[in-house]
């Protein structure tokens, strides 16, 4: 750092400038000695910014801090004789951190810092010593193991695909209320673990299991990182899951003293859903647990006082009109009541909760992933018969196809794949902790247990055809592999629609799972049938099957008229003309032409027989 | 039917959305993939999809522009002859050989000091330097003791004597404007030419021991202007089928030439886009449906325009039949007719 003694050197604290120093690097050095000591606090940090010649101090909340080693004179301050008395449970981190052992950087003061990764690394200018080398990942990054052999892109991604997994997020799953929920049934603890993961104590309450997989193709029906299931396994309960969701509905108060209330609408209520729909309801009008619901079923009946005033004051006060707000089964849902609950909201309103369960069976379509960013979709559940087995019977709950692998560069699978099939011969659980020292000896290590136990060396073993019994040519790596059951799921999302709601305004089919919408036929799509010339087809999906409007138009002066019933004859309110005749037309363009005239601009139709 | 034939499209075929369509989809593909040669410094001129949406917009200058020019016969066969035509074309800046400027306000002279280093890179003298300046600027000059160029403006009002010093930093020395840095390169057949990293043909073409006739330019617009439309539509397919080549992307010439006819069809050349063919469909609709919708409906208003539907985007948005594809043929005797007739 070059020293600027011409300028002054500005002292920021927390953003605002407080003063300024002679000489930055002593103010700077009598700080961080203060700190040390414990004279001010540990959570003080100080930095000098070169470009700017100033010195920051933060002490503000918010700041990211990671611990590390304080290093000086080329030496690290944890000495061996404070790593033993470490061990030996003598002293412990405040220990450390209180005798200015270890000290937490934040964000600007690394700047600052010279960090050495090992003891060994340690060089002049050294002003620190990283912890672990583990701890250049996170939370989440270093639950997986082996990461230094996988492509760092794959890694980012099962950090994003461990957070969907499902698992058992709560002891107290059974009392909370969640809006949505997973559970799954047999969670555990991966066979290949991380120190990481061990002290995060991540295996009491695991999201996975430990499948058997085989690097295989399954005539065809795990192409793409798409996975094929044993039957079997999953009817054994392999990766099973419970599906929690909660409704709630609330008994609102209005303006001018009505509320909502909560019972089984009568018939005379607008919009009644019909008695089936309120049948299984109790007679406090919400459901009762234990219940079998389905897609239209009633879950909490509730009338409520009519949306607008005037509807109230039109029924002359003999019988206060109502309308029905029940909450109802959303098409495709259906499950088991699992817990209702009655509270109060802070505005002393009555809440209804009902959570319905459901169990989720893995079936084609549901997601999967392991922990090397490699996922994929089910794409078939083979009967167990059908399934690949080896010399002793072993059959693979999970079949990936093998070109997954190499353009991912997920050597880590591989090696998981090896180190949990070691794993489970020796009954122990096997260290994948990043950056360990053992390096390359972890594979001949795991070859020496497996040959151990008459296992090939390298994993890959005879298997047979299930199907026609004849061994196959090639041998199949197979192993075990903890996968996580990522919660996007098949049967919540599917849904269909044929004929179903339009919008109001245009007139065109609805979007969106939740209103019953269709799957937008875009302007690329449109783009493909100009293309191939396919004008019938092309005029069906944009016309018949979206918005077709049949309107009468005047012959004599091309615009929009309307068909008088109780004289029988078509009228031209513009030119009193008779001669109208029918014509199909989009409901959009119909729109059109209505804005065009409210810009003023008068559209007129001209037809042709 | 003759062979020929039998490959031509058919009536109703939409060649045009196939074109644009098997022009769109590598384009996808490119956006991401643009790799850069290491050391190659001279050659780094706009590729990929950047230089693909330059040529549709036929733009008036492309970003980064080049001439290959071929030589007379006498001049083709030796490399010296060659480097003597590339030197006069060579375009060289003032700014680009000299150290700093000093004026004299009092005796109204300025001081050109030279950097002899660059001066030798481009192989100019100082001479050289200084009656070009002259010529360029109607200005006397002469050559100082130390190489310097001094320039006489005969005036010592200080602001005329400031406006040539502008002049002087701006002012071309050697070659010709526009025509960026020229160097000879050889034929496959040994042929020299020269090859330039600008664009400015038609002095170029006056240039002794230059082919007027062999000229070729990445600027279309100096194609349309020097060899007329015809050459620019070579130009536009050639410049569009070399970028997709150099990306590894194969896309059948009849696309590329469909497109280069379409933007070079009325004897013009057109960009694709609201100032170009788009801009002058003739359905007031299709026009709309693009861009500046209320623009032109108002204009349609104000003329009273008929939208006589026979595009496709108008008549799918009334929802009838596009006259295309299958769409493309109709009934030349009616139905009823028939069934009289029959009678």
């Amino acid at each position: 750092m070059a020293k600027k003694v011409s300028e002054k050197c500005y002292v920021h604290l927390n953003g605002k400038a407080i003063g300024h120093v002679a000489d930055p690097f002593a103010y700077i050095k009598e700080v961080k000695e203060a700190r040390r000591k414990g004279v001010i606090s540990g959570e003080v940090n100080v930095a000098y910014l070169e470009k700017l010649n100033e010195v920051h101090i933060n002490t503000d909340r918010g700041r990211v801090r990671k611990p590390y080693i304080i290093v000086e004179n080329g030496k690290s301050r944890l000495t061996k004789e404070l790593f033993e008395k470490l061990e030996k449970k003598e002293i412990d981190f405040g220990y450390l951190i209180r005798n200015g052992i270890l000290e937490f950087l934040d964000a600007e003061e690394e700047e600052n810092a010279l960090v050495a990764m090992t003891e060994a690394d340690i060089g002049e200018k050294t002003t620190h010593l990283e912890v672990d080398p583990v701890s250049i990942f996170g939370f989440t990054a270093n639950t997986a193991p082996f990461p230094e052999t996988n492509s760092a892109p794959r890694h980012l991604m099962f950090s994003s695909y461990i957070k969907q997994a499902q698992g058992l997020y709560a002891t107290n799953f059974n009392l909370r209320f969640e809006s949505r929920a997973y559970i799954l049934f047999y969670p555990q603890a991966p066979i290949v673990t991380t120190a990481a993961y061990e002290a995060l104590k991540l295996g009491k309450h695991a999201s996975g299991q430990n499948f058997v997989v085989a690097l295989s193709t399954f005539y065809g029906y795990n192409m793409q990182d798409a996975v094929v299931l044993n039957k079997a396994a999953v009817d054994r309960g392999l990766a099973r899951s419970m599906f929690y969701k909660t409704y709630s509905d609330e008994e609102r108060r209005y303006p001018g003293g009505q509320k909502d209330i909560f019972k089984i609408p009568p018939a005379t209520t607008e919009g009644y859903l019909g008695e089936h729909a309120y049948s299984k309801l109790s007679e406090d009008g919400v459901i009762e647990p234990e219940m079998t619901v389905e897609e239209g079923d009633v879950l909490i009946g509730k009338v409520a006082p009519p949306r607008f005033l005037e509807e109230s004051i039109g029924a002359g006060g003999l019988e206060e009109k109502t309308r029905d707000d029940s909450i109802v089964m959303k098409p495709g849902e259906s499950g088991v009541v699992d817990d209702v609950i009655f509270t109060e909201s802070p505005g002393a309103t009555r809440i209804v909760k009902v959570r319905v369960r459901g169990i989720r069976v893995p079936e084609a379509g549901d997601k999967f992933g392991s922990r090397h960013g490699q996922k994929g979709v089910v794409a078939l559940v083979v009967p167990h018969a059908d399934m690949p087995f080896t010399e002793q019977g072993i059959v693979p709950d999970l079949m990936l196809n093998p070109h997954g692998i190499p353009s991912r560069m997920t050597f880590g699978h591989l090696l998981e794949t090896l180190g949990a099939k070691a794993g489970s011969l020796k009954g122990t659980r096997m260290d994948g902790t990043a950056f360990s020292e053992k390096g390359s000896e972890r594979l001949s290590e795991y070859a020496k247990i497996l040959e151990g136990h008459g296992f090939e060396k390298y994993g890959e073993e005879t298997l047979f055809d299930g199907v026609t019994g004849r061994p196959f040519k090639a041998k199949l790596f197979q192993g075990v592999v903890y996968y996580n059951r990522l919660h996007h799921m098949v049967s919540n999302k599917m849904q269909v629609r044929s004929r179903g709601t339009v919008q109001i305004l245009t007139h065109q089919p609805t979007e969106g799972k939740a209103r019953l919408g269709g799957l937008r036929f875009g302007e690329m799509e449109r783009d493909v049938l100009v293309a191939y010339g396919a004008s019938l087809l092309l005029k069906e999906r944009m016309l018949d099957q979206s918005d077709k409007a049949t309107v009468l138009i005047c012959k004599e002066c091309g615009s929009i008229g309307y068909r008088d019933y109780a004289k029988r004859v078509d009228v031209c309110p513009l030119c009193n003309s008779n001669k109208l005749s029918e014509v199909e037309i989009s409901y959009a363009f119909k729109l059109l032409l209505d804005e065009i005239k409210s810009l003023h601009i008068r559209p007129q139709v001209g037809m042709e027989e | 039917m003759a062979k020929d034939q039998e490959y031509n499209v058919q009536a109703g075929e939409p060649v045009g959305v196939i074109a644009a369509q098997s022009l769109g989809e590598p384009g996808t593909q490119m956006v991401l993939r643009t790799f850069h040669l290491a050391g190659v410094a001279a050659t780094i001129a706009t590729s990929g999809l950047p230089r693909i949406i330059e040529l549709l917009d036929a733009k008036k200058m492309p970003s980064s522009p080049i001439m290959r020019i071929h030589l007379k016969e006498s001049y083709s066969k030796s490399f010296a002859k060659a480097d003597e035509v590339a030197k006069k074309i060579s375009e060289i800046k003032m700014r680009s050989i000299m150290k700093r400027v000093a004026e004299n306000f009092a005796s109204g002279k300025i001081l050109v000091i030279l950097n002899e280093q660059s001066m030798q890179a481009v192989d100019l003298t100082a001479r050289q330097a200084a009656a070009r300046l002259a010529k360029e600027l109607g200005v006397e000059t002469k050559v100082g003791e130390h190489g310097n160029i001094i320039v006489n403006t005969h005036t010592k009002n200080l602001k005329d004597v400031r406006a040539v010093t502008v002049k002087i930093t701006k002012a071309i020395v050697n070659g010709i404007e526009g025509a960026g840095k020229a160097m000879v390169a050889q034929e496959k057949g040994g042929e020299f030419y020269v090859e330039a990293a600008g664009s400015n043909i038609e002095p170029v073409m006056q240039v002794e021991g230059v082919d007027p006739g062999k000229i070729y330019t990445n600027d279309l617009f100096a194609m349309y202007r020097v060899f007329g439309v015809e050459a620019a539509r070579n130009t536009l397919a050639l410049e569009l089928k070399k970028t997709l080549e150099d990306q590894d992307i194969s896309v059948n010439d009849r696309h590329i030439s469909l497109i280069a006819d379409a933007m070079t069809a009325d004897g013009t050349l057109q960009s694709i886009g609201r100032h170009g063919l788009v801009g002058k469909k003739e359905s007031v609709f299709a026009k709309a449906a693009f861009e500046e919708t209320v623009k032109h409906l108002i204009n349609a208003a104000a003329f009273g325009q008929i939208d006589y539907m026979r595009g496709v985007t108008e008549n799918i948005l009334v929802g009838k039949q596009i006259p295309l594809g299958t769409g493309s043929v109709k009934l030349v005797i009616k139905r009823k007719e028939t069934k009289k007739k029959e009678k």
